[in-house]
């Protein structure tokens, strides 16, 4: 029976967690598949959340390939599908069809610092590539994130967080002062010129709203950081998600297809359209 | 292999076909649509070119993938549905619309392979009709690599000499067809192949407009992203979406999730065409929408064709059917503002 | 007679002048007889400026288009638009004056007279040629044309070729305006809807088989509402999102608009777009008839709004567009509206 990649595979809703309350709602999903299906992805792919009868949503996976018992999806809620997303119950089922996309080249930075910048949400599509290279640190340089969200409840991860702190290091930064924030405040980008990562052997991840990634090249570039050694993963409307229905379509790629996975030094050649 | 089939004999041949779906031109008012022949006796290939291209049967405008039904409490019941199995020919595909279907082919073809496109397609004959002359004004299939008798995408090329047409089977599915009209078909004399030699020849000379120096276009192109000149030519755009949806290579579509009961809970997950040119084609949730105006659309449109789509696929996505311009509320010419583009800043 | 010269020579006045940001008109095309919209920005350029019967465009539409972008700018350009008007199109400025859509100071009206008829229907002059390609087309006192083709020339009667609303036409001059090209008589229309009687013969039964087929058609392209100077709602029924939206926009919000109409173009779906757009024009709609023009699978849509056009004027006594100080339609009434529905 030949495969149909449209036809999304059952799978229950095991753990959901509040990271962030409020306005701009965070929830992590952990799920599970009804059925063993060979379902194996790597750092940086995406997969198409289905909740039948309201669409569809592709979904960066946040949990390493290391962690077999589930996948974890980290959703901002933003419009029709996030929202029924968010008034699920554990146990109830959702459809996942994938996985999509490219992947973050690990093989290729074995001995090489890694540098991951996270904003807001953003933390989460690298959060998967973080935990692998954290869980085999020997094979890596030194690894260190800066993170940063608007307030201090907007920030993901906050457990998950402390517990890395022992392993490598984390500059983390709010936007706006607050009573009883210890650490960097301001946003992001200014963060990494305050504390000046240095581009020797390193390579940089980072992902959040466009305009921190903007700015954040920009920093980068100004602390000698080459486009080769700058990565990001791109966030566009998708519909089909294997490079067929045109949404996600930039230049000569499809977001869905070709990555969301780029370095600057291929994303730059791109129309600078998402 | 080459024969000859007489116009009386014409729809003997369709009444012989009856196990396959027949779909040929068909007169609606003003316009040709493809219709589903159940008289093979009406069936008549004296039409100039359709409204929709052929592009609507193999890629039709809705499609079912899958039905949802929540029967248990918390598991839903999802059934994939394919495409039926539905063994059919299409008459009357002009040169430009089958090249199309080749094209189509390319995009959902690749790595995941679109399943109900393919299953159509492979069940789908195509049996073309030379133009004699160009249908159209505004055809200009010579210039980007296709001809008023090209063969590329069709399993039978038919040729209008006049009281008789030339057939031409080019694929094994379309010999088959035409054995299934065996005792109507004659052999070509040497005459006939010099009529439908000539009647190849004078409509490449009728087609009456060019492109010129298309070649120039695709690396043009590549310069002229944050150029004010798109700003200009969308100005009179509408945004209604015609270009994109009468075009027989565009293939953009949206997935949507369509609900039809509540207790329990049934429904379906449809694609549909869908167009670049909307405002909100792109358009996040959050608001944000990397192509806000006319301006950008209508760059997409000719980029995606006349740059994107020759550097991943080495072809045009256009074949000239110049359905686009002849059909723009507005006038906007694609020849016009190609010109545009290949004479810009000169 | 409407002297083109006239026309060219105001609007290179007011360009010079610095009146208005661009006049919005219409110019010869490269391609065939039909004009194409122009958008002169520069005085030197007002000879591209035409205006003959194949002006059929109803260019009110773009005056939208420039509200969004000012919108859209952080410094607009506050001065007017100039725009070149029938007597069609200048109510469709009317009802967007009426519903506050646009201010008077935002459009500067340029009206033409629509002697002679009216403007001409490709279709049906396609018909009539029967193949033949129109190369060029005039038209003598008497209102007939005369059009050339490679084939030689072909002498057709107004009837036969003017568009089916122009043969109705109750305002064959603009109802508003700033400046004024030809001249100010009103045709006698006995009937202004006439077209309708062939439908309105028809049985219940057979009007719905006519629709089911019709609409059966519709690919859901969505020119007629793009063509429609008066379908400018950013939150359309048949949308899934509100253009509307702002980063501050909540979830719930977004999550919150009902799917009126499904995406898939089947016939309930249609009927309900069609109908739905109809209602909301009613007492809007000025019979532009830009809707039909653009169908590119030639639905007959003029009709329904047509009918619904009749109904405001037989049930509320009202005609669309032609004060600007008139309240619209659905948001006033009178005492003396008809209560015989209210049982």
């Amino acid at each position: 029976m030949e495969h149909n990649t449209y036809i999304p595979k059952l799978a229950k809703i095991i753990h959901i967690k509040e990271e962030v309350s409020g306005a701009r709602p965070v929830k992590t999903f952990h799920t599970q598949f009804l059925q063993e299906n060979g379902f194996s992805y790597r750092c940086g792919q995406c997969a198409m959340l289905s909740v039948f009868g309201k669409g569809e949503s592709m979904i960066s996976i946040s949990s390493s390939p290391l962690v077999k018992d589930y996948l974890q999806f980290s959703i901002l809620k933003m419009g029709r599908v996030t929202s029924a997303l968010h008034e699920k119950q554990v146990g109830d089922i959702i459809g996942i069809r994938g996985p999509y996309g490219n992947s973050f080249p690990i093989e290729k930075w074995r001995g090489k610092n890694l540098v991951f910048i996270g904003g807001g949400i953003g933390l989460a599509p690298i959060w998967s590539v973080l935990k692998t290279t954290l869980d085999k640190k020997k094979e890596y340089g030194n690894l260190s994130l800066f993170y940063g969200a608007r307030t201090s409840n907007d920030i993901v991860y906050k457990e998950e967080l402390e517990e890395i702190k022992e392993q490598m290091t984390v500059h983390l930064s709010i936007d706006v002062e607050e009573p009883d924030w210890k650490e960097y405040v301001g946003f992001v980008p200014l963060n990494i010129l305050d504390k000046k990562p240095s581009p020797k052997n390193a390579i940089t991840i980072t992902c959040g709203p466009p305009i921190m990634i903007k700015f954040v090249i920009q920093n980068l570039q100004a602390l000698g950081f080459k486009d080769e050694q700058i990565f990001t993963t791109v966030e566009n409307k998708m519909k089909c998600g294997i490079g067929k229905c045109g949404r996600c379509n930039i230049g000569l790629h499809y977001v869905c297809k070709d990555g969301p996975v780029y370095s600057w030094a291929d994303l730059k050649n791109l129309p600078q359209e998402y | 292999m080459d024969k000859i089939l007489s116009k009386k004999a014409f729809p003997q041949w369709v009444k012989k076909l009856q196990p396959y779906r027949i779909y040929a031109p068909s007169r609606d008012n003003g316009i040709w649509i493809y219709k589903d022949i159940d008289k093979p006796e009406g069936i008549d290939l004296d039409f100039l070119t359709t409204a929709l291209s052929a592009k609507a049967i193999i890629f039709p405008q809705r499609e079912i993938f899958l039905e949802f039904e929540q029967t248990n409490e918390s598991v839903p019941e999802i059934n994939e549905v394919l495409p039926k199995d539905e063994p059919t020919i299409v008459f009357g595909v002009r040169p430009c619309d089958a090249k199309a279907v080749t094209l189509m082919d390319k995009v959902f073809g690749g790595d995941f392979e679109d399943i109900y496109y393919w299953k159509r397609r492979k069940q789908t004959v195509l049996v073309g009709l030379a133009c004699s002359p160009p249908p159209s004004p505004n055809c200009f299939c010579l210039s980007v690599e296709g001809s008023p008798h090209s063969k590329e995408g069709l399993d039978i090329l038919m040729t209008d000499l006049g009281d008789r047409y030339y057939t031409e089977s080019l694929s094994k599915k379309g010999e088959e067809i035409l054995n299934l009209g065996k005792g109507l078909f004659t052999q070509p004399k040497a005459e006939d192949k010099k009529k439908k030699e000539k009647i190849h020849a004078d409509a490449e000379k009728q087609v009456k407009r060019h492109i010129k120096d298309l070649k120039k276009i695709p690396p043009k192109l590549q310069g002229m992203w944050d150029s004010p000149f798109w700003d200009d030519e969308a100005m009179s755009c509408l945004r209604c979406g015609i270009c994109t949806y009468m075009c027989p290579t565009c293939h953009c579509f949206d997935i949507n999730d369509e609900i039809y009961a509540s207790s329990p809970p049934k429904g379906k997950r449809i694609r549909t065409w869908d167009t670049c040119q909307f405002p909100d084609f792109t358009m996040h949730s959050s608001g944000h929408n990397p192509r806000p105006d006319k301006a950008s659309r209508l760059r997409q449109r000719i980029m995606h064709k006349f740059q994107y789509f020759v550097e991943n696929y080495k072809n045009y996505q256009c074949t000239g059917c110049g359905r686009c311009i002849s059909k723009c509320p507005v006038g906007i010419d694609i020849i016009e503002v190609l010109d545009k583009v290949r004479d810009y800043g000169a | 007679m409407v002297n083109v010269e006239d026309l060219r020579n105001e609007a290179k006045r007011i360009l010079k002048e610095e009146k208005v940001k661009y006049i919005i008109g219409y110019t010869k095309s490269q391609n065939g007889m039909m004009p194409t919209p122009a958008f002169i920005k520069e005085s030197k350029d007002v000879d591209q400026l035409i205006w003959n019967p194949t002006c059929i465009h109803n260019l009110v539409k773009f005056l939208v288009d420039e509200k969004r972008r000012k919108h859209r700018e952080k410094k607009p350009d506050e001065r007017p638009v100039g725009v070149v008007v029938k007597g069609c199109d200048s109510r469709a400025i009317v009802v967007l004056l009426q519903e506050k859509f646009i201010n008077r100071e935002d459009v500067y009206i340029l009206g033409v007279s629509c002697e002679n008829g009216g403007v001409i229907d490709e279709k049906k002059l396609a018909k009539k040629l029967k193949g033949k390609t129109a190369e060029t087309i005039t038209q003598d006192e008497k209102g007939e044309f005369v059009i050339s083709t490679k084939e030689g020339k072909v002498k057709v009667s107004g009837e036969e070729i003017l568009a089916e609303r122009c043969l109705e036409c109750r305002a064959n001059y603009p109802v508003i305006y700033d400046t004024l090209f030809g001249n100010k008589a009103r045709k006698k229309v006995d009937d202004p809807f006439k077209s309708l009687d062939k439908l309105e013969s028809l049985s219940e039964r057979e009007r719905w088989a006519f629709w089911k087929e019709q609409l059966s058609k519709c690919i859901r392209c969505y020119a007629c509402r793009s063509a429609c100077p008066m379908c400018y709602c950013d939150e359309c029924v048949v949308d899934t999102i509100n253009f509307a939206v702002t980063a501050d926009t909540s979830a719930e919000e977004k999550a919150g608009k009902i799917k009126w109409i499904e995406k898939s173009p089947i016939s309930s779906e249609n009927f309900v777009y069609h109908m739905v757009r109809a209602m909301h024009l009613a007492g809007r709609c000025i019979d532009c008839g830009e809707c039909e023009r653009v169908c590119p699978l030639d639905i007959p849509l003029r009709f329904l709004n047509k009918k619904l056009e009749k109904e405001a004027k037989e049930l509320f006594g009202y005609d669309a567009g032609f004060d600007p100080d008139e309240p619209s339609l659905v948001s006033s009434f009178k005492d003396e509206d008809p209560e015989d529905f209210i049982r």
